[in-house]
């Protein structure tokens, strides 16, 4: 399965990845008719500042994820090529998995009632957010399991 | 060839099941329910109730869930007795099945109050999908519903009966609803939040008697005060359902006490879920949490360990994610310290914005977080205190706007990998 990583050290914390990431994923697919939606699109991904360096944070797509043992609803899956997923029609938005989550990198969409995390793009080439990084901070590729 | 037989449907009995069959295909699983339904998610039954969520919606896994894992499903079937010595279980139909490895996930029945009358036609536990039916079918002839206690069962009913466009009272014994998740301040939030949408509260208020020939006409509070309504629901809590092994060598306290590898006093009987009595991390003494998460990661486990293996389980952890009406709440491990100055506590409060963050630390590690408002880093709080991680330099930053994860990467179990 490929992975996002990110070179902490060229993250300019300029947000373009936000952006991108919160318009791909929009009812229009637009940005500016993205910032007239009805809900507001958000982003998946936030930008942390910590000891110094920029941290994009978000959905790692865990082996064991612990949103999925949360998820009351049975609404979150894990297939080993897909990942993680989630689905909107069986969600209750309780929070649960946001809870869970050992990253804190779930938000919830408290108005649209559903939990938002990462789903690298599925249905695009690569994630918006690659193409958005004007640094080559995004790294996008197989990962490596190590032990 | 083993015979493992899983008392319990639910979120235990499922993670066991699933865990068994990750690496054992072929021994023989029978799962036993005393409810007529294929396993489904419990929590739902408000949802179900609210109108919300569909009946199809609700079940836990497809409809081929146990043909595909080779499961023996028994239905509407009663364990009477459980016989350690023999390695047998004796079924209320009087017929007996043997076992080599057996888990007990039977989770929880509500307790209903000990007042005069509560044994009358219109009184509801609300636990199960048969509850929840047997309710909504009582809808179109009642107008006022009285709920009995303000825990989260109870509140999550009141919101599917004012949904119904029921009108709703709840009786919470208590100054504060949820006292037994949040502390008063947030609870506060709650009970705001509740008044706001129509739920009317009575705090500081016990029902005496349930008033009615035969069917409940009315619920009498100890004020002196009678409340119109056909229709109450107890939900004054849990008591774990441990009767079938009373009266042998398997060890009860309040649950079925298990050891760190979710192992009863009888090698061959794990228990997990409601039922199941294990070390809580943060008390640092066993404790009974009757949680989902806590039941799916128990049920995993004991069914690990069923399957041959030696996993450890780490203890629970009290963790409760609430939402009413827009207001996400999330309470995790000790909520309250009474004045123990052992505790210190960070706290933000702002009530214009709805938001209240509290944490409780004890010798610089996190024990407790209650969150209203804003969840966003709780599951980061929560990993603090499930790896006690020493939080001494991250103090002055955990309830700060940029805290998040890549503050605790240091400290925490997992190596990062995917910060190059």
């Amino acid at each position: 399965m490929k992975q996002l990583y990110y070179k902490a050290d060229k993250c300019l914390g300029c947000k373009s990845c936000l952006i991108a990431c919160a318009v791909v994923h929009s009812e229009s697919g637009d940005l500016l008719k993205a910032i007239r939606e009805k809900i507001p699109p958000l982003p998946r991904k936030k930008i942390l500042f910590s000891k110094g360096k920029n941290y994009p944070v978000s959905c790692r797509s865990c082996k064991d994820p612990k949103c999925l043992d949360a998820c009351m609803a049975a609404a979150i899956t894990f297939d080993k090529e897909k990942g993680v997923s989630h689905d909107k029609a069986r969600c209750v938005g309780c929070w649960m998995c946001v809870m869970a989550c050992p990253y804190g990198a779930i938000r919830p969409d408290i108005a649209a009632k559903i939990p938002l995390r990462c789903d690298k793009c599925k249905d695009k080439d690569e994630p918006s957010c690659i193409v958005a990084c004007p640094t080559g901070a995004i790294i996008w590729e197989e990962e490596v399991l190590s032990k | 060839m083993k015979q493992f037989i899983i008392i319990g449907n639910s979120a235990a009995g499922i993670a066991a099941i699933e865990a068994i069959r990750r690496t054992d295909k072929d021994s023989k699983i029978t799962i036993i329910s005393d409810e007529d339904n294929p396993s489904y998610c419990r929590c739902l039954i408000s949802y179900y109730l609210a109108g919300d969520v569909k009946e199809d919606k609700i079940l836990y896994r497809s409809a081929d869930f146990y043909k595909d894992n080779n499961i023996e499903l028994l239905l509407n079937k009663k364990v009477s007795r459980v016989d350690p010595k023999k390695n047998r279980i004796i079924l209320e139909d009087r017929s007996q099945l043997g076992y080599d490895s057996l888990l007990i996930a039977t989770g929880a029945s509500p307790k209903f109050p000990e007042v005069k009358g509560i044994k009358k036609t219109g009184v509801y536990g609300f636990r199960t999908l048969k509850d929840a039916k047997d309710i909504e079918g009582l809808l179109p002839v009642t107008r006022t519903a009285c709920i009995l206690g303000g825990g989260l069962i109870g509140l999550k009913a009141a919101y599917a009966l004012s949904k119904r466009k029921i009108e709703v009272k709840v009786i919470v014994k208590s100054k504060q609803v949820l006292s037994q998740v949040l502390d008063p301040q947030a609870a506060v939030f709650v009970q705001q939040k509740l008044g706001q949408n129509g739920i009317e509260l009575l705090l500081g208020q016990d029902a005496v008697e349930i008033i009615g020939e035969g069917e409940v006409k009315a619920v009498k509070l100890d004020s002196g005060k009678a409340i119109g309504s056909s229709l109450v629901i107890a939900a004054k809590g849990v008591s774990p359902n441990i009767d079938s092994v009373k009266d042998n060598q398997v060890k009860i306290n309040e649950g079925i006490v298990v050891n760190h590898l979710l192992q009863t006093d009888v090698a061959n009987i794990y228990a997990a879920g409601d039922v199941c009595e294990a070390f809580d991390l943060t008390l640092g003494k066993s404790s009974v949490n009757a949680l989902w998460p806590v039941a799916i990661e128990q049920g995993k486990i004991a069914g690990m360990n069923m399957a041959g293996d030696k996993v450890d389980y780490e203890g629970a952890l009290g963790m409760n994610s609430l939402e009413f009406f827009g207001l996400p709440v999330v309470s995790l491990g000790i909520f309250n310290t009474g004045k123990d100055p052992a505790f210190e506590e960070l706290k933000i409060l702002d009530t214009k914005a709805n938001i209240y963050k509290k944490l409780l630390v004890k010798n610089n590690l996190l024990v407790g977080a209650v969150l209203v408002g804003d969840i966003k880093n709780s599951g980061v709080f929560l990993r603090l205190i499930r790896e006690k991680v020493d939080i001494a330099s991250l103090k002055g930053r955990l309830l700060s706007e940029n805290f998040g994860y890549p503050d605790i990467m240091d400290f925490i179990k997992d190596k990062e990998t995917l910060y190059v």
